[in-house]
């Protein structure tokens, strides 16, 4: 309305949640004006997803207002948002894998107007979007043969497909790599240069730094005063998330290296992986980075014998092996974190005792398979406890916990498997920073007691963090690799895109 | 907030199962004095034996997030196989050759399911017909009787121990097995697991499929015992028995608050499903109700039990 001039487009007041006598949010209040890019950070649990999911309706709130453009609103559904211009991207993903990403794109809209699907202009309009912020995919093709990178830019196109003028992401940039981030936050200041606010939820504090205005941080259902990002600095933030400072992201590891391990020698996996060959030794932590559909992952699902390799050997312990699956690289002593924790980790409805024991039954079987309980439950709380798993107890089902326990019980799973050799997919995705530090710790003590251990990571930092030397892969081969002393994000970036 | 009908609402939600088991038990018992006799509960249970030993097979498979819809096939093809093998072979060698062409037959599927990654629903659809035309070559269309010198497996069939008839004794046999298996054992925790996420359960080093395999071979050999039950009783196999016996066996799962996508299910549910199937039945039958209007009356308390379902763990 022309004249009328808004303050807060969004201002959340007062809310307060809870679930079955457990509060998630207490004292919520957030406050974003047109325009604004706000970036709303804490730990895992600390109330992020919650919050949102009130204000997009898909939760209702126990206590407290919600004002959308300086006027109290009743959201009671996710339509009544909706008609709000809210728009949000859940961490989990809301497509349709069998239906086409043209179909997903305008998914809300199917069912309004023509009783006719109008193939060629829904393609082409789905194009369009994706086109304008920066990707090309073929939006003919199902959902399910996209990568998760893409699946995630199908996400953004459907949530700027209808006229939004708050547009909520819950950790956009998890599964992308640094390219599509890149095209991401350009997207967004296009956005934002048009009025769009935009609430930013990311465990990454330098996309903060870069793209965000504000800050407001929740610590335990709380939110702290609002931050202008310009006058703050990633220490602050860190504290007001944390509650304490931190000292050092990366602890030092005191591992000492020994003996080949594992060798991989030129490797090929279905047309993703051309050649790659590699070495661990023991006490050592490589890493391989590159872009999204870059190898990195099938590479190391060729290793454990997820997917089948079409080439290649791979010697454990000097001797050659040949997996057929990964029940036998699990015998051969190698251990997989996977990086779809979800899909490919856990099993959500079951409880961490049945998740911690699933790759080794021994210590908790006697004759015949008959489990012995008063074992499973004292391992399963050896686990809990040297992994600072954070649970009421062992039978608390795996779906309950916050990401970053979640990411602590597939470890754990390894843990309790001797492993020489363990594999890393994105150790640290969708996970707060004091997890985060707490993850590294469990990688380095894997490595002082001997094992060889490989980190892919989309976050270069981290990998250099934590690795003794990274190998960079672009088109299914290895680019480059670089030591510990000519770690820069400048030197794996160039690998990755092939600019040399 | 915690009245007194909140809670009894919240008991019949958590284990809705048992509930309407004694709500049907209850009704029965009201409905007609026939049905609290000696005589009608061992009918009953003798009734729901086929049903109910093969439930438990679908149970491991349904688990697993399988379904197995040739048991009615087997049980026939079973059924008529014994009665042939008992006119050339010794009495105990025709029922051991019988049982194996079941576990055979289940192995088929499950070798189809586990290792050709055939959908369940397909491999088992095919193993049906197959099943039930087999069936009909070896008896020529035209029920077997049982060899006159093969007494012995009519006396087991129509006989009782301690007053419970041969084939219940076998189902609560089976019964209790599946229950310590799914209980007790890591066997029963894998399959719940891989229904629960089988890729998650792949990447743990767990050999997915000669668990697959092992339910669909389990249930070829649950469904041979009731073909054998069959061919006991009424001293004949017969190529048209259990056609949409697995629907009654499915029935009975479902009723039992199993999830059909897997990972989720009990036995002791599974055989009160059992139990509720087979009572609807009876007494149905007691009351004298046309059989037209029982499947329709069926059919509604399946719809019952499973909307009453929805209601657990809201």
């Amino acid at each position: 309305m022309p004249g009328k001039n808004i303050e807060n487009r969004v201002e959340l007041r007062n809310i307060s949640k809870a679930f079955g006598g457990v509060a998630a949010l207490k004292d919520v209040t957030l406050k974003a004006a047109p325009g604004e890019i706000h970036a709303l950070m804490g730990e895992n649990g600390a109330g992020k997803s919650t919050l949102m999911k009130i204000l997009s309706g898909a939760l209702q709130k126990d206590g407290g207002e919600i004002f959308i453009d300086d006027e109290k609103v009743n959201i009671k559904n996710t339509y009544d948002s909706k008609e709000l211009g809210i728009g949000i991207i859940y961490q989990e993903f809301s497509l349709v894998p069998d239906l086409t990403v043209a179909e997903n794109v305008f998914f809300n809209q199917l069912s309004k107007g023509s009783r006719w699907m109008k193939w060629d202009k829904l393609k082409r309009e789905a194009a369009t979007i994706i086109n304008n912020i920066g990707f090309d995919i073929n939006t003919g093709v199902r959902v399910s043969s996209l990568s998760i990178a893409q699946q995630q830019i199908v996400e953004i196109a459907k949530a700027l497909s209808e006229k939004v003028k708050v547009l909520i992401l819950d950790e956009p940039s998890a599964v992308l790599g640094p390219t599509e981030v890149q095209k991401l936050f350009e997207t967004l200041h296009t956005l934002k240069s048009e009025g769009v606010t935009i609430i930013y939820i990311s465990h990454h504090l330098s996309e903060i730094f870069k793209i965000a205005d504000r800050v407001t941080v929740l610590k335990d259902g709380i939110s702290t005063q609002r931050l202008l990002v310009a006058e703050t600095d990633k220490e602050t933030i860190i504290k007001l998330m944390l509650g304490r400072s931190l000292n050092a992201m990366f602890p030092p590891r005191n591992a000492v290296v020994g003996g080949e391990v594992i060798r991989v020698e030129d490797i090929y996996v279905s047309g993703k992986v051309k050649g790659v060959s590699l070495r661990v030794r023991s006490g050592e932590v490589i890493g391989i980075a590159g872009l999204v559909g870059s190898g990195r992952t099938e590479t190391v699902r060729g290793i454990f014998a997820a997917d089948k390799l079409s080439g290649g050997k791979v010697f454990v312990s000097g001797k050659k092996v040949n997996f057929r699956s990964p029940a036998d690289a699990v015998k051969q002593g190698i251990g997989m974190v996977p990086e779809d924790r979800k899909r490919q980790g856990v099993l959500l409805p079951l409880s961490i005792k049945h998740n911690v024991t699933l790759a080794n039954f021994r210590g908790i079987t006697g004759k015949l398979g008959f489990v012995r309980f008063g074992e499973e439950n004292k391992k399963s709380r050896e686990l809990i406890k040297k992994l600072a798993i954070k649970a009421v107890n062992e039978n608390a089902p795996v779906g309950s916990l916050s990401g970053g326990n979640q990411q602590k019980v597939v470890l754990a799973k390894w843990f309790n498997r001797d492993c020489k050799v363990i594999i890393i997919d994105e150790p640290t995705r969708g996970v707060d920073v004091g997890a985060k530090i707490e993850i590294y710790n469990l990688i380095n003590e894997l490595a002082a007691k001997g094992a060889a251990v490989i980190v892919i990571s989309s976050e270069t930092a981290e990998l250099m963090g934590i690795c003794d030397w990274i190998l960079v892969m672009r088109e299914g081969k290895v680019q480059g690799t670089l030591e510990k002393d000519e770690f820069n994000e400048e030197n794996i970036l160039r690998y990755a895109i092939g600019a040399s | 907030m915690n009245s007194p009908i909140k809670k009894i609402l919240q008991f019949t939600i958590q284990h809705n199962t048992g509930v309407i088991f004694l709500v049907m038990l209850i009704v029965s018992a009201f409905a007609s004095d026939a049905f609290f006799t000696a005589n009608n509960l061992s009918n009953l249970i003798r009734q729901v034996a086929p049903v109910g030993i093969i439930s438990m097979g679908m149970l491991l498979v349904i688990l697993t997030g399988g379904i197995d819809l040739s048991v009615g096939s087997v049980v026939a093809l079973v059924g008529v196989l014994c009665a042939l093998f008992t006119q050339t072979l010794a009495l105990p060698v025709a029922v051991a050759a019988s049982l194996v062409c079941g576990i055979l037959a289940g192995s088929i599927s499950g070798y189809l399911v586990s290792v050709q990654k055939m959908a369940p629903f397909i491999a088992t659809l095919a193993l049906m017909t197959i099943a039930r035309g087999l069936g009909f070559i070896f008896s020529k269309g035209a029920p077997v009787m049982v060899d006159e010198s093969a007494t012995a497996l009519t006396d087991f069939g129509s006989g009782s121990l301690l007053g419970i008839p041969n084939p219940a004794i076998i189902l609560l046999f089976t019964f209790v097995v599946t229950w310590v298996l799914l209980k007790y054992n890591i066997y029963g925790r894998i399959l719940i697991a891989i229904g629960s996420n089988e890729e998650a359960v792949r990447l743990s080093g767990v050999r997915i499929w000669m668990y697959k395999f092992s339910v669909y071979a389990v249930i070829g050999g649950l469904a041979a015992i009731a073909g054998l039950i069959g061919t006991a009783r009424t001293g004949v196999g017969s190529p048209n028995l259990g056609v949409g016996l697995e629907l009654d066996v499915i029935a009975a799962v479902v009723i039992g608050g199993t999830n059909l996508k897997g990972g989720k299910g009990s036995a002791v549910d599974t055989f009160l499903g059992v139990l509720i199937l087979g009572m609807i039945g009876n007494i149905m039958n007691l009351m004298d109700v046309a059989s037209y209007a029982q499947q329709v009356i069926k059919g509604l308390i399946i719809i019952l039990a499973v909307l009453l379902q929805r209601f657990e763990g809201k």
